[in-house]
């Protein structure tokens, strides 16, 4: 049953993308339809399998002894992952219907789509090493392809190869971590690593850790690799909502959540996994507040949350984390599909020209309210439990200074999330837009996200009892709802976090009266319009790496002659060193 | 006995090496170039069998040396074959006018 759950899961996006691929470009209602179908057949595997969760694998594929067998273990934070893959991709997938509608290449895009649902869901629920590296590559190629999909677009093709690069150099990390663990302990299996994580000499572990925080830095856009995510905003915008809002970009929390027993102890790890977090959290939040595209404000935003996530997991949080992961993922979601519902209706992107939308666009600012209000963090949203647990969980785990620049960076979050819906909805208009409101599958697809972030919360019982049951090295307590609230309510973290939430409010609203203040701070505002210099320094990198490219090229003389020479001298060496060496 | 035998059969693998490799290096004549590569190749289906024999696993050793001949005969045709291609395309088999390739 669970093993032909999990193959489901896995098989049937796999499954629909070929066949989405074969009916051709010629009959786009099939391809609509079918991409729907096995994308929401895919969402209900994944929540049947939600409650038959365990720690004991569920579907193991022997595939002989180099690399171990292939195993996948349904434990809480697989299955809750792998459903919030299929569950949000089929909604992104159905609001596609009418955000793609009459897009040529229909077949590429939900090929791409589909193939990655599939794999999201295996590199959650595989426990092994080598597995989760080859599917955690599959799903940055199609971040990659889906990010380009609109290929005559020069700034989408560089923002694609962007994104891969920059991913990659987390891939490297990973499949060092990877190697590392299978060449000490024998296997790739993750449960071994976990068991047996104090079997290994210090120094293997302190780079097993902070290979696995590379690859998560690069695949969650933090610190310092944050500049891929904003540039993989000319993906359609179903894809930023799915790809790089709700799951792709959580591997990287996910990872570190899911080896923290493992890593706990190796000195400095933990700080710099916050470090990495507050430095995030903070500078994407100051980067949102100036930036002028509405799905760059959403970008930054994610590059923000993530940061709160990952500095949860360095505190010690992980359930925490993984709660926030879960409402991130349904507001965020919600967020991005109704700025897609926006950008359809009007046109454009840039908030500078929209304004007043809100007549024209009554539901869509509705749902778009429900997921600022979560973004903001005020209660009872989602957004607002996940975020108190967090900092909660950085109080009692982690440096004061660090729990203060959160707390303030929620202030900026409430600030920047209520500049974004004004200059959305309110005012006057700016410039003459012709809206119309959302098309039925849009709202088929923004409905349950914008109820889920209103309620979702509600799961924390379950959510914190699977993980509790199913995770033996993570000392995770289960934790009720009314335990929840009663440690919210009573926690001074919290009624810190909303007085700064109401500051953050507050400044928005007598924005005027503060002139002198902003004037101050244009500074660090101009600052943050240049991405605080990470873009020269990735520019400065591809220059020098291209320099020195065509500067090697002069060894390649094209001649077979001296191809030769070059070999046949560099063997001399490498035997003249075996033979003074050995 | 033996251990005379396997200092020659040393000597040859590595002449055989070394010549082809030479000729690799010097041949500016395709055809030439292929003979160059076939007699190196030839220089290492020996070493495949000679390393069978000294790990005492000659089985292994012999089908490897098998395999590589195949493969190594492959070679040599579509070599062979390309360098009909270049005669009729540059007019010479001169390796130099090549060197077009690089870019």
């Amino acid at each position: 049953m669970v093993s032909n759950l999990i193959l489901l899961v896995i098989g049937l996006p796999w499954i629909g993308a070929l066949f989405v691929w074969w009916v051709g470009d010629h009959q786009p209602r099939w391809q609509h339809y079918l991409a729907i179908g096995f994308s929401v057949a895919a969402g209900i595997a994944a929540l049947a399998l939600l409650p038959l969760y365990s720690s004991q694998p569920g579907l193991i594929l022997s595939v002989g002894g180099v690399f171990g067998d292939f195993s996948f273990v349904p434990d809480g934070l697989g299955v809750m992952l792998a459903a919030i893959a299929t569950v949000i991709g089929s909604l992104a997938v159905i609001f596609s219907k009418d955000y793609m509608h009459g897009e040529a290449q229909l077949g590429r895009y939900y090929a791409l789509v589909l193939f990655f649902i599939g794999s999201m869901a295996g590199l959650v629920l595989t426990s092994n090493l080598f597995l989760m590296f080859l599917f955690w590559e599959i799903t940055a190629l199609c971040s990659y392809a889906l990010i380009s999909f609109y290929n005559d677009d020069p700034k989408a093709v560089a923002g694609g190869i962007k994104a891969l690069v920059i991913t990659q150099l987390g891939g490297i990390g990973l499949l060092v971590a990877a190697v590392l663990a299978y060449s000490y302990l024998g296997s790739f299996d993750l449960s071994v690593l976990l068991k047996d994580a104090n079997r290994l000499p210090a120094n293997v572990l302190g780079i097993l850790a902070f290979g696995s925080l590379i690859a998560a830095a690069a695949k969650s856009a933090q610190f310092p690799f944050q500049t891929w995510l904003p540039d993989a905003m000319e993906a359609p915008t179903p894809v930023s909502a799915l790809i790089h809002a709700a799951t792709m970009v959580n591997a990287g929390v996910y990872l570190l959540a899911r080896l923290y027993p493992a890593f706990e102890s190796v000195p400095f790890w933990r700080d710099a996994v916050m470090l990495v977090g507050v430095l995030s959290a903070l500078m994407a939040a100051l980067m949102a507040l100036v930036a002028t595209d509405l799905k760059r404000v959403l970008a930054y935003s994610t590059v923000s949350q993530l940061g709160y996530m990952v500095y949860a997991v360095g505190a010690g949080g992980v359930l925490a984390s993984q709660f926030h992961l879960l409402s991130h993922a349904i507001f965020k979601a919600l967020l991005f599909l109704g700025a897609g519902a926006v950008i359809h209706s009007v046109g454009t992107r840039d908030l500078r020209q929209m304004g007043g939308l809100k007549k024209q666009l009554p539901f869509v600012w509705l749902v778009f309210g429900v997921g600022a209000l979560a973004l903001a963090g005020l209660p009872v949203l989602n957004g607002f439990w996940s975020k108190e647990l967090i900092l909660e969980a950085g109080l009692n785990g982690g440096p004061q200074w660090m729990f203060g620049v959160m707390v303030f960076s929620a202030g900026l979050t409430a600030l920047y999330t209520f500049r974004c819906v004004w200059l959305v909805f309110y005012g006057e208009p700016r410039s003459h837009l012709h809206a119309h409101d959302a098309g039925t599958a849009m709202k088929a697809a923004l409905a349950p996200l914008a109820v889920g972030a209103l309620l979702s919360w509600l799961l924390v019982g379950g959510l914190s009892e699977m993980l509790a049951v199913t995770l033996p090295y993570h000392e995770i307590h289960s934790l009720t709802i009314g335990e929840m609230a009663l440690e919210i309510f009573t926690a001074p973290a919290t009624w810190i976090a909303l007085g700064v939430i109401a500051l953050g409010l507050a400044a928005w609203w007598w924005r005027s009266r503060l002139q002198l203040f902003t004037e101050a701070l244009q500074g660090v505002g101009r600052a943050a319009e240049q991405s605080f210099g990470f873009e020269a320094i990735n520019r400065a990198v591809l220059a020098l790496t291209a320099q020195a490219a065509e500067d090697l090229r002069g060894l390649q003389t094209g001649l077979l002659n001296w191809n030769i020479l070059a070999i046949v001298t560099a063997l001399a060496v490498v035997i003249a060193l075996l033979a003074l060496g050995a | 006995m033996t251990f005379h035998l396997l200092n020659i059969a040393i000597v040859v693998v590595l002449s055989l090496i070394g010549i082809g490799l030479y000729g690799l290096m010097i041949a500016r004549n395709l055809i030439k170039v292929v003979v160059g590569l076939q007699i190196a190749t030839k220089g290492a289906i020996l070493a495949f069998v000679l390393a069978g024999r000294l790990a005492s696993q000659v089985d292994v050793g012999q089908s490897l040396a098998l395999t590589v001949i195949v493969a190594d005969t492959i070679v040599a045709v579509v070599a062979l074959a390309l360098a009909v291609q270049v005669r009729q395309k540059f007019g010479t088999l001169n390796i130099e006018a090549l060197k077009t390739l690089r870019r």
